[in-house]
């Protein structure tokens, strides 16, 4: 029997916002991680882009993308990228008290493998415009995942009060 | 004395299961599998405030039987039926093309709820499936925001569907009702409810 969803830890923005979203000191006696994220930042445009990365690391990132505007499909691609990206959160802009619903999960967090990373994301908006983004990502690096950190990155903008973040930790029943 | 381990005699007598009854965040709230008369509306209600979010999944087919094709379940919170506190977007693909729209329609309150398979000819024992996802649903400071993932295969049509919906409402959820689009859910549908906490 798998065991599901262990709570490792978890944060809440208080008033004074938040620049960035940190997890450390993951434990290792897992099989796979689970991030739940429900955002929002202050920058002033309607959506804006929050970034992963592992272990402090920024080289190493690809992804494949497929993506959703509310009016348009479309589909993209990055290598050898300093993050992974492609996760679009309301923004100040935005229509009020709306945050994103995403869900990034990675197996095999804690092997001696490159790390694969898929990641589910929806923005919202009461509007036209809304994004939804399905990735693929990859990490080209085999050390154990430890730490996470989620990221605006594009400077004077922080996460709002009430982003909430849950990472959950999965391990594989023994048979 | 926390229990750590469990045995099953149906497995080889050295293999073992770790148990830890701390572990377990996700776990069932409630469930329904629509019997011979098939039904038009699925509800959840009491849902249980000691939850961080909830998880639906679903596994689910319409009556609906003149036209080929499948279709997305609509869903509405807590007897809200004001159109206007709803707004949908999509991402669709259908095998060979991918489409993106928003809706948000007269008289139908419209939150993503998985994919139904029609009962056309040709559609026999094939169900769609879905897992949304409702983060924070008992937060009184946010929207609600859903995401789902759903599909429906028909051995040369279906369509995939990533989909996000916004409840503008800051009240907890305690009531979800479900229905389809264009018919009634068949027998075997069955959909369930989880709450994970947090």
């Amino acid at each position: 029997m798998a065991f599901t969803y262990s709570l490792l830890a978890s944060t809440t923005v208080g008033s004074g916002g938040a620049s960035s979203i940190n997890f450390t000191n993951i434990p290792q006696n897992y099989t796979d991680l689970c991030l739940v994220i429900s955002a929002r930042v202050t920058r002033a445009v309607s959506a804006s882009v929050i970034c992963l990365t592992f272990n402090g690391s920024a080289s190493g990132y690809s992804q494949r993308n497929i993506n959703g505007n509310g009016a348009s499909a479309a589909s993209v691609s990055t290598s050898a990228t300093v993050n992974l990206t492609y996760m679009e959160v309301p923004a100040a802009n935005a229509t009020a008290s709306t945050f994103g619903n995403h869900s990034i999960y990675i197996p095999q967090y804690s092997g001696s493998s490159n790390k694969s990373i898929s990641i589910d994301s929806v923005s919202e908006n009461n509007g036209t415009t809304a994004y939804a983004n399905l990735n693929a990502g990859l990490w080209a690096n085999v050390t154990a995942i430890n730490s996470l950190s989620l990221t605006e990155p594009n400077g004077n903008s922080n996460f709002v009060q009430y982003s909430t973040a849950y990472l959950y930790g999965i391990r594989a029943g023994e048979y | 004395m926390a229990i750590t381990k469990a045995t099953n005699a149906g497995f080889a007598s050295n293999k073992y299961n770790n148990v830890s009854a701390d572990n377990y965040y996700m776990e069932p709230i409630a469930k329904t599998l629509v019997g011979s008369g098939g039904t038009s509306t699925i509800t959840f209600s009491n849902i249980p405030q000691n939850y961080k979010h909830l998880q639906l999944r679903t596994l689910s087919k319409s009556d609906y039987s003149a036209l080929a094709g499948d279709d997305t379940n609509n869903m509405y919170f807590n007897s809200d039926t004001t159109y206007t506190n709803y707004r949908t977007h999509r991402l669709n693909g259908n095998g060979s093309s991918a489409t993106s729209n928003t809706v948000q329609s007269s008289g139908v309150q419209i939150l993503a709820a998985g994919q139904s398979t029609r009962s056309y000819t040709g559609y026999t024992s094939m169900f769609g499936c879905g897992v949304i996802d409702i983060l924070d649903y008992t937060n009184t400071n946010k929207y609600k925001t859903v995401r789902m993932l759903a599909g429906s295969d028909m051995n040369g049509a279906g369509d995939i569907a990533f989909h996000s919906s916004l409840w503008m409402n800051t009240a907890p959820i305690t009531n979800i009702v479900i229905n389809n689009s264009v018919g009634n859910f068949t027998q075997y549908s069955r959909f369930a409810l989880y709450g994970i906490r947090g």
